[in-house]
């Protein structure tokens, strides 16, 4: 016991997961996972279908409750916290299905998550242009995403690698600390891929990313470290070169048509 | 004689068994509702409509035909059915696909029409109909006395009900229903023709309704309104029991039945109001209902494009706004343009809420009607001045938006619709009986003293000027609001509710104080209504003021500033010139209703203004940006 509690207070690792285990009617979808995303590191979680990394990153961003176990950020147990909260610890998400706010302009996209920010979101009555340099700040990271010229289109008319620009945008905004990714590139061409795996590594400096995706070469080009999940548990953890080589992964993997 | 708890035993008794017929009748319309949910994703608000057509065409043809009542407990529900069958077909249809709240908005209008046209041919008073002879008298069961027409209710719903969930729930032909429901394009795959099961299933759940109609006649008066006040205690059952399962529905119709029976023997006044108090307390303790599984659409997100930001001052409408009022008592009779005024003022702050928050309340009367009252109260009896018996008025309707919306968001879409027009409906009955309201008559002789205790506003100019200074400052607080940061946050709540908690935003402190914010306005409405036009009314607590508002917004142009000032003038127009019509207005209501959903989903303004983009954009060539106003997913 006492040697378990001495790694979950590790420094080494944001975030931390304690026999993480969640049910769906009497299934194990996770069984006692105990996953560890080290500081400052890109980490991928990968898998095949029906693996539970879906569920692993659901219950690490507050859309699934854990049947079981504990998760902490910081050495925080914050296994009972909102989605909300766990934005204002720094953990911000991404969506599968690209999640802008179709109805709002793109400018407005951004502002929204800098409002949050600044904390101006509670003023009732005044405009935002006049605000703190929300606009300029928002104006700002659209030039660096190089979306300033779509400023004014309605987010819901953008193209889909445009939306996932702008989500990363948005997220971005936040400046968060951990930035956890629902298989960023579910969806993409492969110039969009390019674009993004570039903005990817642009944002992770100074920053923890967890990423799912199925796309190998994404994991290999991003991922410092990667943990391979196959029916709701751990298989195998390591760099790119050790997973590959693992006996246990080529089982899970065998006969289908990931690479 | 034996007492339990003070009440005589044969009282209590004679409660019960009243509350388990009335429950059974709740079970069977909450069942049927579930099931069409279930289905196809829309709540009936034909629903009552039809369970009256079940009662009235039993009546029918009885009076008529000579047709008796076993008969008729087969042909009512067969003829009702085949019109709700030929309704998918053709009108619901179209639907699919859209934003759940054009389904509900569509049998709304469509139950205004057919409770309005039946309520002009047979009056509204109530028509006996005769217990068939094998029913009639009773047996004495030694502890209470049993009308053996109660007693076949009761049996009867009983086995339709479990008939129903036994054809679901264990048969084949349920289990292709189930299955449709989770995945209609794979079982379409197994060469199941989907859309003809549907439309057999709408026709099964309003035949059901049908049925319950027919059952009632002899229990209840026949009346066009017997199904409306029912259908609202039957949405907040189904609020309680959660839609998910059929046999929750079953068991909470009956249970909710036996509440409101020990109620009326032990404490009368709270009857009526009960099932809503239950209905709360599920909403605090187990928001998804006492049987739901999941909560509905917690996460989820609709992809919704709207009208964008007016990136144009507002001034300038403000000041054409002014400018109209002022010349408008020149034209027209000043009485129209304050009544318009104040029902524009109660739609924007409907618009508020429905528009910029894409919570659509079908509540609203209460906040309206309620405010009235208090308003009147304090200046007449309290001796206020105007103005702070308008500021009391609003903060009434402010405190009553806090309450009532911090338990409504807790849920989301046609389940926010349905807890509103349940509390609303509680309010409703809390004005009718309270002492200070006046009941049937209202509150009369609201005197309309003097302005800051200087200006008199017995005055007709200075009565109309004081209601235009309100009506253009509450319309422009509404426009900053919505253009404001917090406007700007709403929006995106409204949009995609979950990115919006995964950028830290505690969208339910955002929604509840939109709602609150919207509550107030159209409390302030109200308040100024009971200065203006001197009286309180139940009228204005009524369900149907609900709709009414519901249908100027709509009408005018959900989401879009001038749209909903632009429906109210529109349908308070209607009302004074067709008056002659009577009880027609009603059926012209619905009818707009349905021409609305069907054809003109973005209302005047907004098909005005996409016209008038859409013509822009071909004469200079350049490209929309604004895109089409696609409701829904």
């Amino acid at each position: 016991m006492a040697e378990a509690a001495e790694r979950i207070d590790d420094p080494r690792f944001v975030l931390q997961t304690r026999d993480l285990t969640r049910q769906f009617d009497g299934f194990f979808a996770l069984r006692k996972v105990n996953f560890r995303l080290a500081r400052d590191s890109v980490h991928a979680v990968i898998g095949p279908n029906g693996a539970g990394k879906t569920t692993l990153f659901n219950l690490l961003t507050k859309h699934l409750a854990p049947s079981e176990g504990a998760i902490l950020h910081d050495g925080e147990d914050v296994t009972r916290l909102k989605m909300p909260a766990m934005a204002k610890r720094g953990v911000v998400r991404s969506f599968q299905i690209s999640a802008v706010f179709a109805g709002l302009t793109v400018q407005e996209n951004v502002e929204v998550a800098l409002l949050r920010g600044s904390g101006l979101a509670w003023n009732l009555l005044g405009r935002i242009s006049k605000q703190s340099g929300v606009a300029e700040r928002a104006a700002a990271l659209l030039r660096r995403f190089g979306l300033a010229e779509h400023a004014e289109t309605m987010a819901g008319n953008l193209s889909y690698g445009r939306k996932r620009v702008l989500e990363l945008a948005t997220t971005l905004a936040l400046e968060p600390k951990v930035l956890l990714l629902d298989e960023p590139m579910a969806g993409l061409g492969r110039e969009d891929i390019g674009r993004v795996t570039a903005l990817i590594q642009q944002a992770r400096r100074g920053r923890t990313v967890l990423l799912v995706e199925h796309n190998m070469n994404v994991v290999a080009e991003l991922a410092d470290r990667i943990t391979v999940m196959v029916r709701g548990e751990i298989a195998a953890e390591g760099s790119y070169a050790e997973v590959a080589a693992n006996p246990a992964v080529i089982t899970a993997y065998t006969g289908r048509a990931h690479g | 004689m034996t007492t339990i708890f003070g009440v005589p035993s044969a009282v209590l008794f004679g409660q019960l068994l009243l509350g388990l017929v009335n429950g059974a009748f709740y079970a069977m319309l909450s069942l049927g509702l579930a099931v069409i949910f279930g289905m196809m994703n829309i709540v009936n608000f034909a629903h009552g409509a039809q369970y009256m057509m079940g009662a009235m065409l039993a009546w029918l043809l009885l009076n008529f035909l000579g047709v008796g009542y076993w008969w008729a407990l087969i042909l009512a529900p067969m003829a009702v059915g085949l019109g709700g069958v030929v309704l998918e077909r053709f009108l619901l249809r179209r639907l699919y696909g859209l934003d759940h709240l054009y389904g509900m908005l569509l049998t709304f209008g469509l139950a205004l029409m057919v409770q309005g046209a039946l309520g002009n041919w047979f009056g509204s008073s109530g028509q006996p109909y005769a217990i068939p002879a094998e029913l009639t008298g009773g047996r004495n069961l030694g502890f209470m006395f049993l009308p053996n027409y109660r007693a076949w209710v009761l049996v009867a719903s009983l086995v339709v009900c479990l008939g129903t969930w036994y054809v679901i729930e264990r048969t084949r032909l349920g289990a292709y229903l189930r299955a449709a429901t989770e995945n209609p394009v794979l079982v379409q795959a197994f060469g199941i023709r989907v859309p003809r099961m549907i439309m057999l299933t709408y026709g099964a759940g309003v035949a059901l309704a049908a049925l319950a109609g027919a059952l009632a006649a002899p229990v209840y008066q026949v009346s066009p309104s017997m199904g409306a006040d029912l259908l609202i205690v039957v949405f907040a059952v189904v609020v309680i029991g959660g839609m998910g399962s059929i046999m929750g529905s079953i068991v909470t119709g009956f249970l909710v039945g036996l509440i409101e029976g020990v109620t009326k023997a032990y404490y009368p006044e709270l009857s009526g109001t009960v099932v809503f108090v239950v209905m709360a307390v599920v909403l605090m303790l187990r928001p998804a209902g006492l049987f739901g599984a999941k909560l509905d659409g917690a996460g989820g997100h609709q992809e919704a494009t709207e009208a964008p930001r007016s990136s144009s001052p507002r001034a300038h409408i403000v000041l054409a706004l002014a400018a109209i009022m002022a010349v408008a008592p020149l034209v027209v009779y000043p009485g129209f343009m304050m009544k318009a005024m104040i029902f524009a003022l109660f739609a924007c702050a409907f618009n508020l809420i429905a528009g910029y928050g894409r919570l659509v309340s079908f509540g609203h009367a209460m906040f309206l009607g309620s405010a009235g009252y208090v308003c009147g109260h304090a200046a007449k009896v309290w001796a206020l001045t105007p103005e702070l018996a308008i500021l009391t008025g609003t903060a009434t309707a402010a405190l009553l938006g806090l309450v009532s919306g911090w338990l409504a968001i807790r849920r989301s879409g046609i389940y926010f619709a349905m807890v509103t027009l349940a509390f609303a409906q509680m309010i409703y009955f809390v004005a009718l009986q309270a002492p200070f309201t006046g009941g049937e008559n209202g509150l009369q002789g609201v005197p309309r003293g003097m302005l800051f205790g200087l200006i008199d506003l017995s005055k007709p100019v200075n009565l109309y000027v004081f209601v235009t200074v309100i009506f253009l400052a509450g319309f422009v607080l509404i426009m900053r609001l919505v253009d404001s940061p917090f406007g700007q946050v709403l929006r995106a709540i409204s949009n995609h509710e979950a990115r919006a908690q995964s950028l830290g935003f505690e969208t339910d402190r955002y929604k509840c104080l939109a709602f609150t914010l919207s509550a107030a306005l159209a409390g302030l409405a109200g308040s100024t209504k009971a200065i203006v036009t001197q009286i309180a009314t139940l009228t204005d607590a009524h369900w149907s003021m609900s709709g009414e508002v519901l249908l100027m917004t709509f009408l005018g142009g959900v989401g879009t500033p001038l749209g909903p000032v632009i429906g109210a003038f529109v349908v308070v127009a209607m009302q004074n010139y067709l008056a002659g019509v009577g009880q027609w207005v009603a059926v012209i209501h619905g009818l707009i209703f349905a021409v609305c959903v069907l054809a003109f989903r973005r209302g005047i303004v907004g098909e005005v203004s996409a016209w008038w983009h859409h013509r822009g954009s071909r004469g200079s060539g350049a490209v929309p940006s604004t895109g089409q106003a696609v409701p829904g997913k």
